[in-house]
C-alpha cells in the first residue's frame, strides 16, 4: 500500500515535470533573435568579443561577468575538501599501522603511469592557461592534473603528495583569487573588476585578468581535488 | 577602500583562504582569526545601517563592473541590512562562546573555524545577493559547511544525522536548480528584480511548476514541514555552538529565500494561504512532536521548527503588521535560541545523559546558568516583560485584524502546549532531586559573556521595544514595496 502511494506520487511528480519541460523547445536555434538582446545571453554573445577581447565567450561569463559565483563554487570545492578531512581525520593510536596495499600493480600500468603522467600535467596545464581562447578553463584543467596525480596514486602504492605543499598551492591559489577582487575595490572600481588592460583578441596575453583568475583556478581545484584523493586513499591525516 | 556591502563575502573568504597558511605560524591565530572578521564585519554593518537609514535608499553594489541583468549585484536595503546584521551580530556572539569552547578544542580545530566562518558567509550571501542563482550558490556553501559541521564530532550518530542533512539538502539544491533553471528559460535573466519585472509574461502554468519547485528546494533549509526531517537530528548532534549558529543563522537565511521568492519573484495569489496553511501545520505538529521530546536539545530543536511555522504563518498574512511581528520573531528567536543552546548546552556536558530527566536539579548547581537558560525560555512562551511577548502579540493582533479568528485561536492552544513542555525543563532544574555529581565542566569567560549579553538583549528589547522596532518598521516596509526593489536595482548606472 505505502508502496503504491509512493509509486503514484512518483508518477505524478514526474509527468507534471516533464509537462513543464516538453514546452520548452530545447536544443532550437535561438540564434534568430540573438541581436534582440531580451536575454542575458544575447548580450553576452554580442558583446564579449568587442568589450572584453576573449575568444571564449563562456571563460567570459564565468570568469568575468558572474566571476562571483565562480567565487563561490571555488569555494564550495575548498568546503567539501576541508569538511572531508574534519570527517575523516583520525588521531592514529599507539601501536597502529597504516592499511597497507600489499600488491604492486603491474609494470605495464608503472612505466605507462610514468611515461604519461608529465604529459597530463602539460595538458591540465594548457587547458587552463588558454581558458580564455579554447575551449575549457580552470575546473576543466585542474580536474585534469589532479586524474594524473589519480593515475600515480594507483600506479605506485607508496605515491605520496606532500599535503605540506597542497595546502599551500591551495591557500596561495586562493588568496590570488580574492586579492584579484580586491584590488579592483582598491583601484576604485568594482569587486573582481577587470582592471587590465584586455589586450588584442586570441592573444595569449588578452582579457585583463580573466587568464589571471583562471591560472588560479586551475592551481586550486588540482591542488584541492588531489587532496581529496590522497585523504580518500590515506585514511590519517597530518597532526 | 570605501566600506561596501561585498566586504561581508570577500574579507571571510581571504580570510579563510589564509587560515590553512596562518596555522603553520601559530595555532592560536586560527582561532583568533574569525573573530577579527567578525567584528570587522559588525562595524561593517553599523557603517552600512546608518548610511541606508539616512538615506532611505537601499546600497546596491555591482560586481565586476558589469550592471544589474549583465552581471551579479548585491542588495544592501533597510530590510537585508536588518538581517545581515543580525546574522553578523549573533555569529560574533557565538564566536566568542565557542571561543577555547572545551569540545571542540579537542579536534581539529582549523576546520572547524573555517566551516563556522563559511556557514556566516553563506547564510549572510544568500540575504545579501540580487542574484538568483548566486543565492543558489551561497545556499551551496552554507549547506556544504553544514552537513561536516553536523557530523564534526564523527561519531555514529553525528554521522548518521549529517548523511541524513546531506541526502535532504542535496534533493533540495537540485530541485532549486531545476528551479532556476526553467525561469530562466522563461524570463532569460538571473537578475531578481527582472526577474520579477518580467514574470508577468510567464505562462501560469509554468509559474506554478517553478514556485512549487522553489517551495519545496527552500521549505527544506526554512524547516517547513514536511521538509524538516534532517533538522531535529542535525541540532541535536552538531557541536552546540553550530546548533546556535542554524538558529540564529541558517534557518533565517532559508526563511529569507523563502519570503524573496515569494514576495517579490512571483505574484501567486494563493502563496500566502499556502504559507499559512504551511505554516500551522509546521506549527502544530512541531510542537507536539517537542512536548514528546525526553532529549534537550532536541526539544529545542523541535521547538525551533514550530517557531519557523510561526514566522510563515505571519509572512503569509502578508499585511504591513504581520510582516513586521514575522521579523519581530526572527529577531527574537535568533537571540532566544541561541541563549537556550548556549546554557541547555552546558546542563547537557554536566549531565551524566542527554536527556531531560538527567537535569534533575542542575539549576541549583549552576545558579547562574540556570537563570539564563529560565529567561530564554519565558521569552521564546511569549511571557511579558521578555522580547518574545511583543513579536506573539503583534502577530496575534495583525491576525485578528484580518478577523482570522481560528488562526489566533490556533496560534494561542500551541501556545499553551510551549509553556508545557518548556516549563517542564524550568521546574526540572530547580524543583527536581539533585544528583551527587560534582560540578566538571564550568563555561568559559566567552561563554559567560555572550550569554548574559542575549540575556540583557531580552530583557532590553522586553522592557524597551522602542529600540529596535524603528528598524523592523522600515525592514518590513521595504520588504513589501517591490516596485521600489525593482526600480532601485534597475536604475544603477541606467
Amino acid at each position: 500500500m505505502k508502496r503504491a502511494f509512493i509509486l503514484l506520487l512518483l508518477v505524478v511528480v514526474g509527468w507534471v515535470l516533464a509537462d513543464t519541460f516538453s514546452q520548452i523547445n530545447f536544443g532550437e536555434s535561438r540564434m534568430g533573435d540573438i541581436k534582440q538582446q531580451e536575454t542575458v545571453g544575447a548580450y553576452y554573445l554580442n558583446n564579449t568579443v568587442e568589450k572584453l577581447s576573449v575568444a571564449n565567450v563562456v571563460t567570459a561569463i564565468v570568469v568575468n561577468y558572474r566571476g562571483f559565483d565562480t567565487l563561490g563554487e571555488v569555494t564550495v570545492l575548498f568546503l567539501a575538501a576541508s569538511g572531508l578531512a574534519s570527517i575523516l581525520y583520525r588521531r592514529k593510536k599507539r601501536g597502529e599501522h597504516d592499511v597497507m596495499i600489499l600488491k604492486n600493480s603491474s609494470q605495464l600500468l608503472q612505466t605507462g603511469a610514468k611515461l604519461i603522467f608529465p604529459a597530463i600535467l602539460v595538458l591540465g596545464a594548457y587547458v587552463f592557461i588558454h581558458g580564455h581562447l579554447t575551449p575549457g578553463g580552470g575546473f576543466q584543467g585542474g580536474a585534469i592534473i589532479a586524474s594524473g596525480f589519480l593515475l600515480m596514486f594507483m600506479a605506485y602504492k607508496d605515491y605520496h603528495v606532500s599535503h605540506n605543499v597542497l595546502t599551500w598551492v591551495e591557500s596561495v591559489a586562493g588568496i590570488l583569487f580574492v586579492s584579484v577582487g580586491i584590488w579592483g575595490l582598491i583601484s576604485g572600481a568594482t569587486f573582481l573588476e577587470n582592471v587590465l588592460g584586455t589586450g588584442t583578441l586570441n592573444d595569449l596575453i588578452s582579457g585583463g585578468v580573466i587568464p589571471l583568475i583562471y591560472i588560479a583556478v586551475g592551481f586550486k581545484v588540482a591542488a584541492e581535488l588531489t587532496g581529496v584523493l590522497e585523504t580518500l586513499l590515506n585514511f590519517k591525516t597530518e597532526k | 577602500m570605501v566600506i561596501s556591502p561585498v566586504h561581508y563575502i570577500a574579507l571571510p573568504l581571504l580570510a579563510a583562504f589564509l587560515m590553512p597558511l596562518l596555522a603553520k605560524v601559530n595555532r592560536e591565530l586560527v582561532r583568533i582569526i574569525p573573530g577579527v572578521v567578525l567584528t570587522y564585519l559588525l562595524f561593517v554593518s553599523v557603517v552600512l545601517m546608518q548610511r541606508v537609514t539616512e538615506t532611505g535608499q537601499p546600497i546596491i553594489e555591482t560586481l565586476a563592473g558589469w550592471q544589474a541583468p549583465w552581471g551579479i549585484n548585491l542588495v544592501f536595503s533597510q530590510f537585508t541590512g536588518f538581517l545581515v546584521s543580525l546574522m553578523v551580530f549573533m555569529a560574533t556572539l557565538i564566536w566568542i562562546f565557542s571561543y577555547r569552547f572545551k569540545k571542540v578544542d579537542n579536534e581539529p580545530a582549523l576546520k572547524y573555524y573555517i566551516l563556522f566562518m563559511m556557514l556566516v558567509t553563506g547564510s549572510v550571501g544568500v540575504v545579501l545577493t540580487g542574484d538568483i542563482f548566486n543565492m543558489f550558490v551561497f545556499m551551496e556553501i552554507t549547506a556544504i559547511a553544514s552537513y561536516s559541521l553536523t557530523s564534526f564530532y564523527r561519531d555514529r550518530d553525528g554521522a548518521e544525522a549529517g548523511f541524513k542533512y546531506l541526502l535532504i539538502g542535496s534533493l533540495a539544491s537540485t530541485f532549486m536548480l531545476l528551479a532556476i533553471l526553467l525561469l530562466y528559460t522563461q524570463v532569460g535573466t538571473l537578475n531578481m528584480a527582472m526577474i520579477a519585472e518580467r514574470m508577468h509574461t510567464v505562462p501560469v502554468g509554468m509559474k506554478v511548476t517553478i514556485l512549487i519547485l522553489f517551495l519545496t528546494g527552500l521549505g527544506i533549509e526554512a524547516e517547513m514541514f514536511p521538509l524538516n526531517g534532517w533538522a531535529p537530528d542535525a541540532y541535536s548532534q552538531a557541536p552546540s555552538p553550530v546548533g546556535a549558529t542554524f538558529a540564529a543563522l541558517v534557518v533565517k537565511a532559508g526563511v529569507y529565500s523563502l519570503i524573496r521568492v515569494i514576495f517579490t519573484l512571483f505574484d501567486i495569489q494563493g502563496a500566502y494561504q499556502y504559507l499559512i496553511i504551511m505554516g500551522i501545520i509546521t506549527l502544530i505538529i512541531a510542537e507536539f512532536a517537542a512536548m514528546k521530546q525526553t532529549n534537550l536539545k532536541r526539544m529545542l530543536a523541535y521547538s525551533s521548527i514550530g517557531q519557523m511555522g510561526f514566522v510563515l504563518i505571519a509572512f503569509g498574512i502578508g499585511t504591513k503588521e504581520a510582516v513586521f511581528g514575522a521579523l519581530f520573531l526572527m529577531f527574537n528567536h535568533a537571540i532566544i535560541k541561541s541563549l537556550l543552546f548556549m546554557s541547555g548546552s552546558f546542563f547537557v556536558y554536566n549531565s551524566t545523559s542527554k536527556d531531560i530527566k538527567g537535569l534533575s536539579g542542575i539549576g541549583k548547581k549552576f545558579p547562574y546558568m540556570g537563570f539564563l537558560f529560565s529567561i530564554g525560555a519565558f521569552a521564546i512562551v511569549g511571557l511579558p516583560p521578555f522580547s518574545g511577548f511583543w513579536s506573539k502579540l503583534y502577530i496575534l493582533i495583525a491576525a485578528a485584524d484580518e478577523s482570522m479568528l481560528a488562526l489566533v485561536a490556533i496560534i494561542l492552544l500551541v501556545s499553551i502546549v510551549e509553556i508545557v513542555y518548556y516549563f517542564r525543563v524550568v521546574a526540572k532544574l530547580y524543583f527536581g532531586k539533585p544528583t551527587d555529581k560534582e560540578v566538571v565542566h564550568k563555561p568559559t569567560f566567552g561563554g559567560y559573556f555572550s550569554m548574559t549579553v542575549l540575556a540583557v538583549v531580552i530583557l532590553l528589547v522586553g522592557f524597551y521595544p522602542d529600540i529596535i522596532t524603528g528598524f523592523i518598521h522600515r525592514a518590513a516596509d521595504t520588504l513589501l514595496d517591490k516596485g521600489a526593489y525593482i526600480s532601485n536595482v534597475l536604475s544603477v548606472g541606467h
